[in-house]
């Protein structure tokens, strides 16, 4: 459905304006900046969740485990073995590759709620083991003490140096993801989503196809909890919790599911409800449900869908 | 490669029950290169449950199926796709919130690979879109064809359930009630449609329109109760006495 015609000069222009926007972020401050970063580096791990909901129609609730294993691949071989971040980056990417692969290979053998099922079981359990393995992990109070590495000199200690190494690592997945699902691979996810007995009848092995959209939801996730790993310098076994697969979900619904852009507008809603919020009340989640809950009666294509809406444009990217 | 006297289809006693409700039983049945094979029945004579042995979603509790004399018992439905078995679907079965031309153009995909591709739009391939809109011009779906099924017609949602199945270059192509539904009209578009087929195409047609079947049938069997009442050239089917009492004479 995606068409190959060049993008209008319009949105063109609005594509560059928004680019330039969040280069300048960094002026507004120390506070703004990590808390774009933040917003960044979640919508990223949207993104990924997204892959799977929106455009394969795989129901996964436990997507946290491969955005956790990577910030622990990562920190951990800092903290232990005084490995650069960079490898750690690298090596936490290849983890959650791997664990996406395995976990993929067993929850597609079911779909709907068991396949929710499986991927939060599998979630969980390992979080068991961060929590229970405390000389590895630091368990529940978690493992300080990684120290950011370098880049061209420059300290990763530094807020806007942080800032912008998330912000590339966002548009590398941002831009990547739109070619991907306008790629002839992208649209057999997009057919398994809509109609898999019609994708069997037409000749396409499913189940391969739906291991490769999970490995690659894996390894950007992956790419999502190494950013965050460089951010906080810090890891516990909360990253690991259901409650992180379900913000996700939230965030992915709340942007609209089966869009690009929906899961940056779902992770700056959720992120920007739970700062403001939580600076008034302790009840912020109260909130954040609710407003939930109203999105999906009255805006069920999401935020983003709702604003394409509004603004006259056809059916979302 | 394959036996070329062989037949295009071979069905040998097949079988299939849901627990004590027998489907298909002793069923065999050939469709040759070419041959336009009607299967008609009453409702629940089991028709679509053959079609769905045939194409491997459902799988036969015993006896074979024969694809260009090899044994694809058993094989998968993308296999059996790959293979060159094409079907459409009795209720209408597509990418409902794509568009017809990329409803076409993901079944001739299927056929012809670079699945893997990620970071060339699908659309920069012109020779695909060229095959698709050849593909829609056959199944007679002339305009509109960027709309999203879910806009489509009744009618134009059955042309285009034709032109998945053709899409993947099948060798066999089993239609699961093409015309039900249709205008008479529409019905006349698709009989035209099915006589213009490539003539080395096999075809077996689920029909319950007698005018359908009996305009374009060159062998028709006949399935009551899972069972194959008969089967015979049209005219031997018209005048068999059973047949009558049994189906041809319900309604008349
Ligand atoms: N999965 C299933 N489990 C149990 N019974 C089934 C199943 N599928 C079909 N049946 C039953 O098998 C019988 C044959 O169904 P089938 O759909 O093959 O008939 P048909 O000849 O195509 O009928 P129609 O003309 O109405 O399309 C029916 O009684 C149906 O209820
Ligand atoms: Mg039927």
């Amino acid at each position: 459905m995606t068409t190959g015609s060049p993008p209008s000069p319009r949105t063109t222009a609005i594509w560059i304006a928004c680019i330039v926007a969040l280069g300048l972020v960094p002026l507004t401050g120390t506070y703004v900046t990590g808390l774009a970063a933040e917003i960044l580096i979640f919508a990223i791990f949207a993104m990924s969740l997204d892959l799977l909901i929106g455009y394969t129609g795989l129901m996964s609730f436990g997507h946290a485990a491969f955005f956790g294993v990577s910030t622990y691949t990562m920190v951990i071989l800092g903290v232990h073995l005084g490995w650069s971040g960079w490898i750690g980056f690298a090596a936490g990417v290849a983890m959650s590759t791997i664990a996406a692969f395995v976990i993929g290979f067993f929850a597609i053998r079911v779909s709907g709620i068991p396949f929710l099922m499986i991927t939060m079981a599998f979630a969980q359990l390992l979080m068991s083991i961060s929590v229970k393995w405390r000389s590895v992990t630091g368990g529940t109070d978690g493992l300080s003490g990684f120290q950011r590495p370098t880049l061209f000199g420059l300290s990763l200690e530094n807020r806007v140096t942080q800032y912008y190494v998330v912000l590339v690592g966002f548009l590398l997945v941002l831009f990547f993801l739109r070619r991907l699902i306008a790629s002839p691979l992208g649209s057999i996810f997009i057919g398994i989503k809509e109609n898999e007995q019609r994708m069997l009848a037409a000749g396409y092995p499913v189940q391969r196809f739906k291991l490769i959209a999970f490995t690659l939801a894996g390894a950007l996730a992956g790419i999502g909890g190494g950013l965050y790993g460089l951010h906080n310098a810090f890891v516990s076994s909360d990253i690991l919790h259901w409650s992180l697969s379900g913000d996700a979900i939230i965030m992915v619904i709340l942007g609209g599911a089966g869009t690009i852009i929906g899961p940056i507008f779902g992770s700056a809603a959720f992120l920007l409800l739970k700062n403001v919020v939580s600076s008034h009340t302790h009840y912020w989640l109260l909130w954040v449900g609710t407003i939930f809950i109203l999105c999906v009666m009255f805006l069920p294509q999401g935020l983003w869908g709702f604003l394409r809406q509004r603004f006259g444009r056809r059916p979302p990217p | 490669m394959s036996d070329t006297s062989a037949n295009l289809l071979r069905l040998d006693n097949l079988y299939k029950s849901f627990g004590s409700l027998v489907v298909t039983k002793d069923v065999n049945l050939t469709v040759d290169r070419g041959e336009r094979h009607a299967l008609i029945g009453p409702n629940g004579a089991g028709k679509t449950s053959l079609v769905h042995q045939i194409s491997g979603q459902l799988r036969p509790t015993s006896g074979r199926i024969f694809f260009c004399g090899e044994d694809i018992t058993g094989a998968s439905p993308d296999e059996i796709g790959q293979r060159g078995i094409g079907r459409t679907f009795q209720k209408n079965n597509l990418f409902r919130q794509l568009s017809m031309r990329e409803n076409v153009r993901l079944a001739l995909q299927a056929k012809r690979g670079n699945w893997y591709s990620f970071l060339r739009p699908a659309s920069a391939d012109r020779a695909l879109l060229d095959e698709v809109d050849a593909i829609l011009t056959q199944v007679r779906l002339a305009d509109g064809r960027d709309r999203l099924v879910a806009n489509l017609s009744y009618g134009e949602q059955r042309q285009l359930e034709v032109a998945l199945a053709l899409a993947s270059q099948p060798r066999l192509l089993l239609l699961d009630e093409p015309t039900s539904g249709m205008s008479p009209a529409e019905t006349e578009r698709m009989i035209d449609l099915v006589q213009s087929l490539p003539a080395e195409l096999g075809v077996l047609l689920i029909e319950h329109d007698m005018k359908v079947v009996f305009t374009l049938a060159h062998t028709i069997t006949v399935l009551y109760y899972g069972e194959v009442l008969a089967t015979g050239k049209p005219d031997a089917i018209r005048d068999n006495p059973r047949v009558r009492e049994v189906y041809l004479g319900l309604g008349h």
